[in-house]
């Protein structure tokens, strides 16, 4: 086991790092080369008054006159080192720019999650606890619909209705705690309808599975049965999911905080994104995919750990191969 | 040992249940067909015109002969959730186009070569999967400009990585079947069986999940418009509407009528994928 | 042995009048049962009685509604079931109660041993946890206690290392010795009744005849009923005393086994009967005689296999899969490889079909080297050698009508013009007895045994010499499985083909075959016609699997009778 373990947690971490590093180039090649010359454009745009000499210094500083695979080159090895350049809007470090808004839009997203993870579980544990002429169905109907509402309407719902009509919290004051919370739940409602629906479909496979039969044929009233024995096989491959929905999160806050007038990466990508500020934009988006690779590397490395059915390739098999050893035939009670 | 399960008279009869629609997903047809009559012809359902509004008339509330109200320069606003259906449906459509094609050759071609093919196109389906996939479609669309049309290849491209999996899922799946073998063996040629076996099964879960990522397509178009990476106004794509709406939340039916319009469209479709996905 | 007037078992019919007939109120009594599923009703008007200490066994092929049955008297039906009728169980009306006034019966008055014990534990919690479970329904309230009991009835149901048992995942046991806790758990709170529902049928035959044996040795040391479903006509003859023949959920005949055996009253049970390769070897004589014509005058061999062995890396570990394996087949006849699941017979067959290479030894097919071909030569061998599948659910692209899959190979081939290839495919199918209203369908239309026939067309319509049959019944019913092998047979005998037959059923392999190879770990232990096989074997390993038929032998086998079982395998 330990030797198996050991060879897929080095073949995933070699593979993590392979899919960062491909996924920086290929944000790189996005922003980069694709139609259209932002960098100079913006230079050039009369608003920000840059005369001829400052552009051709500044573009000459960016390495923005090396060949493309030259300034590639140069743009990784800095990223590997932490250094993500300088924005080209406001010629401060990338880095610092980041640094500024991320505890805001990382309070949002745990906080999301939080509002993610009690949601699903509590509407696809329902669904097995409820009976159904108590409204199982209805239960079962919310993560669809959750999935059909985008989220910037749920956002503009709360707003509307807590902040205009019962007055709970000011839309100028987007960092205030009530504001806080309903952003979460905004940015939350969406996500734990992904979590809900794969936990009610492992929930209703393994209620179906013959072990369930089996188990209530010794007597086991509906809820032992859940809590013994379908809860941990049902919820166990959720820890994957629940890393995949990480990328839910960082996109949909980049709309709740629009929507709710939250300073954060959301709304630095998005002023960005209007002014063309490329540096921001591949550090921004290289990161989101660090965080999310490595938090999806973490869950496939515990999950083997977790879950006792999970055998890895190349693990020795303790499976008996007689067919029926530890039979015998002759026993007198 | 199917045949002797205990559960097997069960899915006979779920399967002959199964050919009868249920209620939920005849309205959900019902649904489809309003929304792609109206982006066909949006004359043939309002009088009034989308761009040009009477502003003694604004912002007037729901009434029978407004039926969503009227805007802040006095547009009839159904006239307006109408006449952008057409934008709204036709650029999910060309996101669900891209991503099932291009998606669904990557994983046909990395699950039937396996090796070196796999693997490569395995790499390359990781990346698209590991940036979150609606900034994804905003720096695509920031690098192909901003315009409706652009959001739904930029939407197209980031739904590419979820039929690739599915298929390449599917893929393997076929390929180890029996019937492939048998195939094989019956003196079928790699490409025969690709072509006319391998592909038409696995085809068969795709079908649910474009209907799904349709819907799903609708809903980050719209969020490319809330954040005005769409058609400027005069054009009123159901996202653009929301977003102008939000600036009159004292009036919330510019907010309420397109975003109900948006929910009843996208439940419906993922309605129907759930039956599609049942019914097989 | 019950006397007369414990009649346990009768049709509704004679039943009106039968309870003055019976001293003491039978444990289970089941009323004018119903299910349904919907619209669809699976079991229509069933009744019984079963009878203390007694057992009964519930026979039926698939859709015959016999697991329904045993579902409703557990209350355990799917949802979506609907069962109306009356359940008595020891005076009680089973389906009237809540389901909190009936739960405390499951389990503690009736226990259930399921189907497939691979499936039947949860896999992410500890044997010794879920026993617990069923301990806790014993009047015990101390914990150690219940944990002794749990060893001892583990090591009642013959598992030597019952502590180890207790620790171990459900994935790290066997499937008999799964099966072993299952039926260890639900003997645990002596219940009155046990129902075991095909707890055999997912087991290989040698562990069958044990658990078998196991059942009813418990059921008479515990004084337990045994309410027993199987589609295996043997079995029930052999293990129960009252049997229930039902069909499409309708009780076709009901009644004392030794009577129903001696003289079947309606058409189904006769049929049944007479399709039981267990209890007709002789069945297909005529059909078979030809080959053995053949085979004594010195036909040459089709096939040959010399020392061929074939292994592969499994965990690191090298596992020979196929050892030393040698066998000839003369042609226009049938050669049976026996074995249980892990003998190798499958790979043999795979090697022998070229879709495998052997690590040495050499396989020739009418004459020609196969081994060691390329592919497009083996292609060309595949015109002559054809393969059936075990399962017709899965050998046919659900997406293809029956047309196109029976043309598929002439197009391949490219054999004849269009018009030409579509006469063969027509030829085909009424070759293996298909109309050609079924030309449209797709395999999802069809019955299993009609998709087994169109599998046959399918290697037929090429016209090979030699087709090898990879368990070609093992997911069909013995009624469909007697069509099939008829067919089989008569095409041997108009076209001489020569079979490869692979099974693991001793029973119809004596039926159908000429010659048998007996695997055993990769290796063939013995080999010799089918005659001496059967009634001299030579080898331990042959005689515990021949021993491991249900003889048929009506009434209860005594577990106490001495029999002559000789197992190859068991450790102790």
């Amino acid at each position: 086991m330990n030797n198996a373990y050991a060879a897929f947690a080095a073949r995933r971490l070699v593979q993590a790092l392979v899919v960062i590093l491909l996924a920086y180039v290929f944000t790189f090649v996005v922003v980069s080369i694709l139609p259209g010359d932002p960098i100079t454009n913006v230079l050039r745009d009369p608003q920000n008054g840059f005369s001829e000499d400052e552009i051709r210094q500044i573009i000459a500083a960016q390495g923005l006159d090396q060949p493309v695979l030259v300034q590639l080159w140069t743009s990784l090895t800095r990223f590997l080192t932490g250094d993500f350049g300088l924005s080209m809007r406001s010629s401060r470090p990338v880095g610092t720019l980041i640094a500024e808004v991320l505890p805001s839009t990382l309070i949002l997203a745990s906080s999301g999650f939080a509002v993610a993870l009690v949601l699903a579980t509590g509407i696809a544990y329902g669904t097995q606890l409820v009976p159904k002429r108590y409204g199982q169905g209805l239960l079962r109907g919310f993560p669809s619909l959750f999935l059909s509402v985008p989220n910037f309407v749920i956002g503009l719902v709360l707003i509307h209705l807590f902040g205009f009509q019962l007055g709970l919290f000011r839309v100028i004051a987007p960092n205030s705690f009530w504001a806080t919370v309903f952003a979460a739940i905004a940015l939350g409602i969406p996500v734990s309808a992904q979590i809900a629906e794969v936990l009610i479909a492992n929930l209703d496979h393994e209620r179906a599975q013959d072990y369930a039969a089996v188990a209530r044929s010794r007597g086991l009233g509906p809820f032992r049965l859940f809590a013994r024995h379908l809860l941990k096989p049902s919820s166990l491959p959720v820890v994957t999911i629940i890393a995949l929905t990480l990328g839910e999160l960082l996109g949909g806050s980049l709309i709740t905080e629009t929507v709710f007038g939250r300073t954060g990466i959301g709304s630095l990508v998005q002023r960005s994104v209007s002014t063309q500020d490329l540096p921001v934009l591949q550090a921004v988006v290289s990161l989101a995919a660090v965080v999310f690779v490595l938090v999806n590397l973490l869950a496939d490395l515990v999950y083997p750990l977790l879950d006792p059915r999970v055998k890895l390739v190349g693990a020795a098999s303790r499976r008996p191969t007689t067919a029926d050893d530890g039979a015998s035939q002759a026993v007198t009670p | 040992m199917s045949l002797l399960s205990p559960t097997a008279p069960v899915t006979t009869t779920s399967r002959l249940a199964a050919l009868k629609v249920p209620p939920t997903v005849q309205l959900s047809f019902v649904v489809i067909a309003l929304v792609i009559a109206w982006s066909v012809a949006p004359g043939l359902f309002t009088s009034h015109s989308p761009i040009n509004g009477v502003p003694a008339d604004k912002l007037l509330g729901p009434s029978a002969a407004h039926w969503f109200g009227t805007d802040h320069l006095g547009r009839d606003l159904y006239a307006r959730v109408v006449h952008g259906t057409s934008s709204s449906v036709s650029s999910a459509l060309i996101a669900v186009v891209i991503a099932a094609v291009a998606g669904g050759l990557i994983g046909l071609l990395a699950g039937f070569f396996g090796g070196w093919v796999d693997i490569v196109l395995a790499r390359l389906v990781d990346v698209l999967l590991a940036i979150p996939h609606f900034l994804l479609a905003v720096i695509i669309v920031t690098a192909l400009g901003f315009d409706t049309t652009n959001a739904a290849i930029a939407t197209g491209i980031s739904a590419v990585a979820v039929f690739a999996r599915v298929m390449r899922a599917e893929v393997i799946k076929t390929r180890q079947a029996v019937f492939v073998e048998a195939s094989f063996l019956l003196g079928g040629s790699r490409w025969h069986i690709l072509l006319r076996h391998v592909l038409p099964n696995a085809s068969r879960s795709v079908l649910p999940l474009a209907v799904l990522q349709f819907g799903l397509s609708i809903l980050v178009i719209a969020s490319l418009a809330f954040l005005g990476y769409g058609d400027p106004p005069p054009a009123s794509d159901w996202g653009l509407l929301i977003s102008i709406g939000k600036d009159y939340l004292k009036w919330p039916w510019l907010v309420y009528a397109p975003a109900f319009v948006t929910i009843g469209t996208v439940l419906s479709l993922n309605r129907i994928s759930r039956w599609l996905r049942q019914t097989d | 042995m019950a006397s007369p007037n414990r009649l346990i078992a009768t049709p509704r019919r004679d039943d009106i009048e039968a309870p003055s007939l019976q001293p003491a109120t039978p444990l289970l009594r089941v009323d004018a049962l119903s299910v349904s599923y919907g619209r669809q009703q699976v079991v229509s008007d069933v009744s019984f009685a079963l009878s203390r200490g007694q057992s009964l066994a519930l026979i039926g092929e698939s859709g015959s509604g016999k697991s329904t049955i045993a579902r409703a008297v557990l209350r355990l039906l799917p949802n979506g079931g609907h069962a109306t009728g009356r359940i008595t169980f020891d005076g009680r009306d089973v389906l009237e109660l809540s389901e909190r006034r009936f739960r405390p019966l499951r389990g503690r008055a009736i226990g259930f041993v399921p189907q497939d014990p691979g499936n039947a534990l949860n896999p992410v919690r500890s044997i010794g946890a879920q026993a617990m479970e069923a301990a806790a329904l014993l009047d015990e309230p101390d914990d150690r206690v219940r944990k002794q009991r749990i060893l001892e009835t583990f090591a009642q149901v013959g598992l030597d290392h019952p502590q180890r048992v207790c620790d171990s995942y459900p994935h790290q046991l066997s499937g008999g010795m799964l099966q072993r806790v299952l039926i260890g758990l639900a003997v645990l709170p002596r219940p009155a009744l046990l129902v075991a529902d095909e707890p055999t049928s997912a087991l290989d035959v040698t562990i069958q005849k044990r658990i078998l044996d196991l059942l009813t040795r418990l059921q008479s040391e515990l004084d337990i009923s045994l309410l027993l479903i199987t589609h295996d006509l043997a079995i029930a003859a052999e293990r129960a005393d009252a049997l229930v023949v039902l069909k499409d959920g309708v009780i076709q005949e009901a009644g004392r086994t030794a009577a129903i055996f001696a003289s079947p009253r309606s058409a189904y049970a006769r049929e049944l009967q007479a399709d039981v390769p267990a209890l007709n070897p002789d069945r297909y004589r005529a059909l078979r005689d030809p080959g053995f014509r053949r085979r004594e005058a010195g036909a040459t061999a089709k096939i040959e296999v010399r020392a061929v062995t074939k292994t592969f890396a499994v965990d690191g570990r090298t596992l020979t899969a196929v050892d030393n394996v040698s066998f000839a087949v003369p042609a226009g006849t049938t050669h049976a490889l026996v074995g249980e699941s892990g003998s190798g017979k499958t790979t043999t067959i795979r090697l022998l079909l070229g879709l495998e290479t052997p690590d040495s030894g050499t396989i020739s097919v009418a004459g020609e080297q196969l081994s060691g071909r390329s592919p497009a030569t083996l292609r060309a061998a595949w015109r002559h050698l054809q393969l059936i599948y075990q399962n017709p659910f899965t050998s046919l692209d659900p997406t293809w009508t029956v047309e196109k899959l029976v043309r598929e190979p002439l197009d391949r081939f490219g054999i004849g013009t269009r018009k030409a290839r579509n006469a063969q495919v027509r030829q085909s199918l009424a070759d293996v007895g298909l109309g050609e209203h079924l030309l449209a369908r797709k395999p999802g239309a069809l019955s299993g045994g009609q998709r087994q026939r169109v599998a046959i067309a399918r290697a037929l319509v090429l016209r090979p010499d030699v087709i090898v049959l990879d368990e070609p019944t093992s997911a069909l019913d013995v009624t469909v499985q007697a069509d099939i092998v008829e067919v089989l047979l008569s095409l041997q005998a108009n076209l001489g083909l020569t079979y490869v037959f692979v099974s693991h059923d001793l029973a119809l392999v004596r039926q159908l075959a000429h010659t048998v190879s007996v695997m055993h770990r990769g290796r063939i232990v013995e080999h010799g016609s089918v005659g001496e096989i059967f009634d001299h074997p030579q080898q331990p390993y042959t005689r515990s699997l021949l021993a491991s038929i249900p003889s048929g032998t009506t009434g209860r086998v005594s577990p106490s009778r001495p029999r002559a079982v000789v197992t190859a395998d068991a450790p102790g």
